[in-house]
């Protein structure tokens, strides 16, 4: 029973998400967010402001924003708007995690990305805007990955940013250990760059085939005048990726689970020319190679787990540490990942961001490691990751602050087009009860209901009639129990 | 002494000389030991305190003395000499009481769940710690195929490390749950319990200062838990050896208890546990509490499944209430066969877990049943995801309980550390349990419900000063406990670093 019911739910869910949002491709041209405290991430603190989007873009943000006439303005005076949190690294959009094979750098996880997950309609009630869909660390090349949202129906719909970066790992996987993993990379590196000679002085025969002309150097000398001559389109699919990455046109996203691996990352990524593009994204234990992951300077990706416990073996004494905490010490801008577990809380981003300044991170820090961070490791600071004039309208409106673990995700806008209302979600409404998730005493909640209701109906006449028609059926369905 | 040697002088020399490093030694342990009952004052200011009977206190001051708390009240006066902790924007509760505890009795298997996880797995699946494992079937005998996966990723064939293999229903019920009988209210859980175990430190270090320990689901009628501080001198540590009788409903008897085949020629033992079924399981406890009824009119009970003697005298003072019995009970229909049974014996009782008790609300008000709540979970952590008693777990159902007027304590289980009884707490103020509600869920209404209300359970002059203190609003994203108090002495002190 209860899985049909929770299969039908998701049915009406994800039917609520993907075709509300081919509804609203369209969506008004200009919206204006009023009232509402910004936190913008980069720059100050708005206590009340107003966030003005036009076409998808951020087109103002301020105290004192002129409101076209013409714009749809929405009141969230007392909630909270940033910008959409960002997922730096997950496979859980992925049919499967890895393929069966350590060498893959010709896959993309365009193929793999199923948009029925119920993972996306998560991460968009959790305040998910961008996604890095990436293959996951059990390989020694992986494929190609792409920044994506959680709306739409195709992978299509969903990119942001296709080819984003490779994966590479230097932790031993696959049952193999760290000797055998490096030397695969060596490997593989090693038959690129035979690759690369061989077709250079196959162009450089064809070149010559072309004016009729005989061949007068040696084989030396043509894979040396071939160089030249490789067109893009002329690398096979196996190599394409990984001449890219070489030679820093591609991001590299770099896994070392342990300590020891950090050197070995960033040894290989330098070694390979792909050491600007790199980014390290760290097993638990890394914190300890803590003055390497400095010097290297790049951008770091945590593991999920932010407690690391130790237990002496002789005394039996166990030591905790908290991991973001030795980063922000060190200066390190990182990125936090949402757990996967079956944590209630450490699957929020912004709940991650909260532990942090519970053990003593900065706030300003523990919130650029959701947002702004993570948009630049992946290299796309320019349009996402923060409130600014120009970036993409990404938004977040929560009830309340995001490090408050009271507060909820009201609404989602991607690209300036709503893609999540929590007065909409009927799943949550389902497993908080039949009336809303409100944070009051009881006879202030029934009030604050009718207050709200009454809002919607002004605001959107449709949304509410649906609203009502869930919430009957809902209470229908009690009785019957 | 005058005919003494050089040799002997030198003796007695050394001797006194020892002595005196002995004494001095000594003293400067006695000045060095830490803040004993009785040696010192503490006064705990500027914090707000959350008394957990609902009142809250602004700039509150607490004076501890003799262990005790002496004083509480706004702007007090600070006793000339005491130790004086200040936190500015903290707040103090009352010393947490989770009154379901499942503890863990041996040293080794908390070190961290993980590495429980790994300890587990290594002793059935083989060669974990490598990043690969056989499949490895509960008899032991290995799978040709081998399933490899990467180190931090779930293993297809037993979910590490995100969950324990299938080795998770031996942990639990083999350490804590006797498995030579159904029924055996004789055995009592102190007697596993490991009073230096690292877990009443992670216990205190998350702010839980006092516990029920209850043992495991696996039997129907199981152990006597007992109530136990965290912290503390271990000589004074145990509160009460035993307490409650643990009972319970649905099918974690039947499911985990290792095959459950027929007892062959009326011979029950560790392979042939009797019930496989719900029905099963209710038969067990009708039958135990029947042939208890009847042995006491001296009656001789016999059978395959028959309580044994000890068990019975045991019994004997669950049906007279003298002693408390508890049931655990998930889904609907367990929780409504518990209010029968109970019904049937004319029994008292407090439900344990109780995941749907949002549908059967008005039964346990009607039969004035406390509940001891928990965890919240959507996804059952630990051993619950291998039981279909749990696709029913609401979010609101602690609100629902609490709205019904039904003394509701929360539990934070087998969970420690960060997702220990403080997230429990946070976690229903986010699924819409008042600040003031909560506190009293994890210190006053356990107090009462354990019956040492009179001890711990809220900040009142007189009770024991079991405190946490913490770096903001209690059970907040962003707060955590920075100082416990247990029994006057600061036992947790996160104030540096």
């Amino acid at each position: 029973m209860n899985r049909r019911l929770s299969i039908q739910t998701i049915i009406i869910a994800l039917g609520a998400a993907f075709v509300v949002a081919p509804a609203l491709a369209s969506p008004p041209a200009k919206i204006a967010l009023k009232g509402g405290r910004i936190i913008p991430v980069v720059g100050e603190d708005i206590p009340v402001g107003t966030v003005l989007i036009e076409h998808g873009k951020i087109k103002a943000v301020g105290k004192d924003v002129e409101i076209p006439y013409d714009a749809m303005v929405i009141d969230i005076s007392g909630k909270v708007v940033m910008p959409g949190m960002i997922d730096a690294h997950s496979s859980r959009g992925l049919d499967i995690r890895n393929e069966n094979l350590d060498v893959t750098p010709f896959l993309d996880v365009y193929d793999a990305i199923d948009p029925s997950k119920l993972y996306f309609e998560d991460a968009l009630r959790d305040g998910v805007t961008s996604i890095h869909a990436i293959v996951g660390n059990n390989c020694v090349i992986g494929g190609l990955s792409r920044v994506i949202h959680p709306i739409g129906i195709t992978p299509d719909e969903m990119t942001q940013q296709p080819s984003v970066s490779l994966k590479l790992s230097v932790s031993p996987q696959r049952g193999s250990d760290r000797m055998a993993q490096l030397a695969t990379f060596r490997e593989t590196f090693r038959e690129l760059g035979e690759y690369l000679e061989n077709l250079a002085e196959k162009k450089y025969e064809e070149s010559l085939e072309k004016k009729d002309e005989k061949i007068k150097v040696g084989p030396d000398e043509a894979k040396k005048l071939g160089k030249d001559l490789i067109k893009p389109e002329d690398y096979d699919d196996k190599h394409r990726n990984l001449v890219k990455l070489t030679r820093g046109q591609l991001g590299a996203f770099v896994y070392a689970g342990r300590a020891g691996d950090v050197a070995a990352a960033a040894s290989l990524a330098k070694e390979h020319g792909f050491f600007k593009r790199t980014t390290l994204v760290l097993g638990a234990s890394c914190y300890k190679a803590i003055d390497e992951v400095k010097s290297a300077n790049r951008p770091v990706v945590l593991d999920s787990k932010l407690l690391y416990r130790e237990e002496n073996p002789i005394t039996g004494k166990i030591t905790e540490t908290f991991i973001p905490r030795v980063y922000a010490d060190a200066g390190v801008a990182f990125s936090l990942l949402p757990s996967s577990n079956t944590s209630l809380a450490e699957r929020y981003l912004n709940y991650q961001a909260a532990r942090c300044v519970r053990n003593g991170v900065s706030r300003q820090a523990a919130l650029e490691a959701i947002t702004i961070n993570p948009a630049r490791a992946l290299g796309i600071g320019d349009r996402f990751g923060s409130i600014e004039t120009g970036k993409t309208a990404n938004l977040v409106v929560m009830s309340g602050d995001p490090l408050d673990f009271s507060s909820w995700v009201d609404l989602v806008y991607i690209n300036g087009i709503r893609a999540y209302e929590r007065d909409d979600d009927i799943r949550l409404k389902q497993l908080l009860g039949e009336e809303k998730p409100e944070v009051a005493e009881p006879a202030k909640d029934e009030k604050g209901n009718g207050e709200a209701a009454g809002d919607k109906a002004a605001k959107a006449d449709t949304d509410s009639a649906e609203d009502k028609s869930e919430e009957t059926s809902e209470k229908a369905e009690k009785k019957k129990e | 002494m005058t005919f003494s040697t050089h040799h002997q002088r030198k003796t007695l020399y050394r001797c006194g000389f020892v002595q005196l490093a002995t004494l001095a030694v000594v003293a400067i342990a006695m000045v060095s030991q830490p803040v004993r009952a009785g040696g010192g004052t503490i006064v705990v200011k500027g914090v707000t305190i959350h008394v957990g009977n609902g009142e809250v206190i602004d700039n509150g001051v607490v004076v501890i003395r003799d262990g005790r708390i002496a004083q509480v009240g706004a702007n007090l006066a600070i006793p000339p000499g005491a130790k004086v902790i200040e936190l500015s924007g903290g707040s103090l509760t009352p010393g947490l009481i989770d009154a379901n505890a499942a503890l863990e009795p041996t040293n080794r298997m908390m070190v961290d769940r993980r590495n429980a996880r790994q300890v587990v797995a290594d002793l059935f699946h083989g060669d974990h710690k490598d990043h690969k494992h056989e499949a490895v079937g509960c008899c032991g005998s290995k799978c040709s195929r081998q399933l490899q996966h990467a180190s931090g990723e779930k293993c297809k064939q037993c979910g590490f490390p995100d969950t324990l293999p299938m080795a998770v229903g031996v942990r639990r019920s083999a350490m804590t749950v006797e498995h030579s009988s159904e029924v055996i209210p004789q055995t009592h859980v102190i007697d596993s319990v490991n009073l230096r175990s690292p877990d009443f430190d992670r216990l205190v270090g998350g702010g839980v200062t006092t516990v029920f320990v209850a043992p495991d689901s696996a039997a129907v009628i199981s152990s006597q838990g007992a109530i136990v501080r965290t912290a503390g001198p271990l000589n004074a540590r145990i509160v009460r050896e035993t307490d409650a009788v643990m009972a319970a409903m649905g099918t974690d008897p039947s499911w985990r208890g290792f095959g459950n085949r027929q007892p062959c020629r009326q011979f029950v033992n560790f392979y042939n546990r009797r019930p496989t079924t719900r029905m099963g399981v209710a038969w067990v406890f009708r039958k135990a509490m029947y042939d208890t009824e009847r042995f006491e009119k001296g009656a001789v009970v016999y059978g395959a499944d028959a309580p044994t003697e000890p068990a019975m005298k045991e019994l004997r003072h669950v049906l007279s209430g003298e002693i408390p019995l508890r049931i655990q009970a998930r889904m609907q229909h367990d929780i409504l066969a518990a209010l029968r049974l109970a019904d049937e014996f004319g029994l008292k009782f407090t439900l344990i877990e109780a995941t749907e008790a949002h549908r059967c609300l008005d039964e346990l008000k009607k039969a004035k049943t406390p509940v001891v709540y928990g965890p919240v979970y959507i996804d059952a952590p630990g051993m619950r995801r291998y039981s279909s008693e749990v696709d029913h777990a609401r979010l609101h159902t602690l609100k629902e309980l609490l709205r019904a007027g039904i003394p509701t304590a929360l539990t934070a289980n087998e969970l420690r550390d960060e997702d220990g009884l403080a997230r429990q707490a946070m976690y229903a103020r986010r699924f819409g349990v008042s600040l003031a509600d909560v506190t009293r869920c994890v210190t006053e209404t356990p107090a009462k419900l354990l019956g040492i209300a009179d001890e711990v359970g809220t900040v009142t002059s007189g009770k024991r000063a079991d405190l946490v203190l913490w770096n903001g609003e209690p059970f907040d994203g962003s707060s955590k406990p920075i100082v416990v108090i247990a029994g006057g002495e600061i036992v947790v002190d996160r104030r540096k670093g």
